[in-house]
């Protein structure tokens, strides 16, 4: 596989367009079909290769930019049409010290040899194994490495010669294109960091985000929050929208076997299994978003957005002291505003799970059965009121199953006016769900669910 | 893998052919589409096309049949489908009906052999008889495999199917083979070109995307949707045809619930034809808007919406 493609396929990872190698390797066949001399045409053939789904053609489609920019591509090409095999084994930057690389530097900045000089760079790039640059703190280390590859020590050396020997105009030209091709490296470093490191930083910081507390996220991290709960919602529907038939293997399925082998003369052939359905489960889901929880809710709210986008039967209500339904909300509104809207009309109340509950019961009791589940995301903490567990023991008779998610550790449970004992015994499981970690774990199960 | 690169103009010229060919195939498409179909020669690759419904997906497919002179085998995918339908299926009623008649001849091989032993010994000199490629009913996987001088194999609506089936294309997509259990592995004598169409119901697998060319048709430009029409449509006037053109475009700008497609755009442009439109007039656009949009909903919005539209695109191309 020739080198640049190599390293565009490195950059295209780093932008987080997945690339099996096999795709790889159908993108080198796919090189070498195609060629260089058109931009747009390699453009569209490997974008047709390695790009998948629309996120990814755009992602593509800037990495493809950055990385075969137009004035590049004369470079690559001669590049190629040479190739250059680097010294992966050493730098061996003493060697180039002097010798013929250092003349033909000098050479080439007192000529203006444009093409020769982007040769250069490109080896260098190569020699000073720029590739791995990882950190922005990196970048004078690297520069500096490419520019002794390319033999600039020597020239320097030259320059303090001309001055030494009073040859001042000479010396001063060497030095201004110096400065140039000093700017042109720093200028390649820099981009080599942003196609291969563009989403490093990210990728750390959502692994700690999933991991970390939802009360103690900070307000920065919330559009990315955001998005990972999105991309959360969106893993878990893809996952549970395949398998609504499992087959039920070992029990034969008499009636359907008859009905299929009657064009058998009744022989056996087709055996049919008895299959169980899986169904996406209806959802009722409510939401505390008193004061108490208020550093939690906004994620609540966004995860029940992104499930409710995805689920079809999803009823969403939210409480502080009243009850009210924002399902119609968050089918009319993009997220941000539902979210918003939501917590300015219901939010920042004091928790009555009493009335809360009672109103619930009057809701959605009817509509309640054996397939849906409850969802209730809250601390239960009922300031020393009625904790509406009675409701909760009506709804759960009627409902296939009533899950409860605090976002409290289990320790702070049955503390204080917290009324977890009572409120537990009406749930068929109650977990504590801090991080997004657990939230997936949970509604995980939750989609699993056999009815 | 490296050198040598393609010289470039045999590319451009590869691809023209390609374009050309496909033109001459009453298939006139953009360069995206010219550069799968180029590719998936090339590469030997089945090509994933995407993108809205009556694009003209399913119809490259049958372009690149008329193209290369190829037969086309397509098969339909719909919830359900399983390899008895999609690969082989063993002719029941055949091999029954063989037994029944063979039965003397049976006899006749029995004569003489000595107790059980010995006659299941001689029966098992022609055990594989009935499972023999005569007795097995191809279904379009295995026909793909089957052509003579290759073929084009269209799995339409692979949305549709199970994830199962999905998984069961994998063997046929990658390797150009399958393996039937009594028979062993078929493989392809030439590899068929395999176009997949999805109308993205459901999101496809990675391990199926990532066998496949990958190519999104969006609806088509203006320029290009002109050509479409003056080629599938050449007795309609070329103003008229301007002005359908860009009706249509205006159209599919609007809020739809489903945006009308090249195909739509084709029949109404036949429609006209029929009704003697000589131009666009209010009137004969509003009785013939079910050819073009499909819901109740849509066509009001678009009545109301009819007297901008139809301003702007009468108005001469140079004029906006």
């Amino acid at each position: 596989m020739s080198l640049v493609l190599g390293r565009f396929l490195q950059a295209l990872r780093a932008a987080e367009v997945r690339v099996s190698s096999s795709e790889g390797m159908d993108a080198a066949r796919a090189f070498a079909v195609l060629g260089l001399a058109d931009r747009a045409l390699l453009k569209r053939g490997l974008g047709q290769v390695l790009a998948k789904t629309t996120e990814d053609k755009l992602r593509f489609d800037d990495c493809f930019e950055q990385f075969f920019r137009s004035e590049d591509f004369a470079a690559l090409e001669s590049d190629l049409a040479a190739p250059v095999e680097p010294d992966f084994a050493a730098p061996a930057v003493e060697t180039q010290l002097t010798g013929p690389r250092a003349e033909a530097l000098e050479t080439m900045l007192r000529e203006g040899d444009r093409a020769g000089l982007q040769l250069a760079l490109a080896q260098a790039a190569e020699a000073a194994r720029v590739q791995e640059i990882r950190l922005f703190t990196q970048r004078g280390l690297y520069a500096r490495r490419m520019l002794e590859a390319m033999g600039v020590v020597a020239v320097e050396q030259r320059m303090a010669a001309f001055r030494a020997a009073g040859d001042q105009a000479s010396a001063a030209a060497l030095q201004a294109s110096l400065a140039q091709l000093r700017e042109e490296v720093t200028a390649h470093v820099e981009r080599q960091i942003v196609l291969l490191t563009a989403n490093a930083g990210t990728r750390l910081r959502e692994e700690i985000l999933r991991e970390v507390p939802l009360s103690r996220a900070e307000h920065s991290d919330f559009a990315l929050m955001q998005t990972l709960v999105r991309k959360l919602a969106r893993r878990l529907v893809a996952l549970h929208s395949r398998r609504r038939r499992v087959d039920d293997r070992g029990r034969l399925d008499v009636r359907h076997t008859l009905r299929r082998n009657i064009q058998h003369d009744g022989l056996l052939f087709d055996i049919v299994w008895k299959q169980r359905r899986i169904d996406r489960p209806k959802v009722v889901a409510v939401c505390d978003v008193s004061g108490s929880v208020a550093s939690m809710a906004r994620f609540l709210l966004l995860f029940l957005y992104s499930v409710s986008e995805v689920l079809p039967k999803v009823r969403a209500f939210v409480f502080s002291a009243e009850l009210a339904e924002v399902t119609t909300l968050f089918e009319t509104l993009p997220v941000e505003d539902a979210v918003a809207t939501t917590l300015k009309r219901h939010g920042w109340g004091s928790t009555d799970y009493g009335r809360a509950l009672s109103q619930l019961r009057e809701k959605v009791l009817d509509e309640i059965d054996h397939r849906t589940t409850v969802l209730i995301l809250g601390d239960g903490r009922s300031n020393h009121g009625d904790p509406g567990h009675r409701d909760l023991h009506r709804i759960h008779e009627r409902a296939g199953r009533v899950v409860w998610l605090n976002p409290e550790p289990r320790v702070f449970w049955n503390t204080g006016d917290s009324e977890m004992r009572r409120l537990s015994a009406a749930c068929d499981q109650v977990e504590s769900c801090r991080s997004l970690r657990q939230l997936e774990t949970i509604i995980n199960a939750l989609m699993r669910m056999r009815t | 893998m490296n050198q040598p690169h393609a010289n470039p103009d045999a590319v451009t010229a590869a691809l023209e052919e390609t374009r050309g060919g496909l033109a001459r195939a009453d298939y006139l498409c953009s360069e995206d589409v010219a550069t799968a179909v180029f590719l998936a020669l090339q590469l030997n690759k089945p090509v994933l096309i995407e993108g809205p419904p009556g694009v003209g997906k399913t119809e490259l497919a049958h372009a690149t049949a008329r193209w290369l002179g190829r037969p086309l085998i397509r098969m339909q995918c719909y919830e359900g489908l399983d390899e008895s339908k999609a690969l082989y299926e063993w002719k029941y009623g055949k091999q029954l009906l063989y037994t029944q008649v063979l039965k003397d001849k049976l006899g006749d091989l029995m004569q003489g052999a000595q107790g059980l032993k010995e006659s299941l010994a001689r029966l098992h000199e022609f055990d594989d008889t009935f499972f023999a490629p005569e007795f097995l009913e191809p279904r379009p996987l295995l026909k793909a495999l089957w052509a003579q001088h290759g073929a084009i194999l269209l799995v339409d609506e692979i949305d549709k199917a199970d994830q199962e089936f999905e998984a069961f294309l994998l063997e046929m997509l990658q390797d150009y083979q399958i393996s039937i259990p009594e028979l062993g592995t078929i493989k392809a004598k030439v590899p068929p070109i395999c176009f997949l169409t999805s109308n993205n119901t459901r999101e496809l697998g990675d391990a199926l995307k990532r066998r496949c060319l990958h190519l999104h048709i969006p609806y088509p430009s203006l320029a290009l949707e002109q050509q479409i029409i003056s080629l599938k449509v050449p007795v309609l006037a070329a103003a008229l045809r301007e002005q359908v053109v860009s009706l249509v475009q205006a159209l599919r700008k609007l809020d739809l619930k489903k945006a009308p497609a090249v195909s739509e755009t084709i029949d109404w442009a036949r429609t006209l034809v029929l009704l003697h439109a000589s131009e666009l007039e209010p009137g004969i656009v509003r009785r013939t808007l079910n050819v073009l949009l499909k819901f109740q909903d849509d066509i009001q919005l678009a009545d109301t919406e009819l007297t901008g539209l139809l301003a702007a695109s009468l108005k001469p191309p140079h004029a906006r």
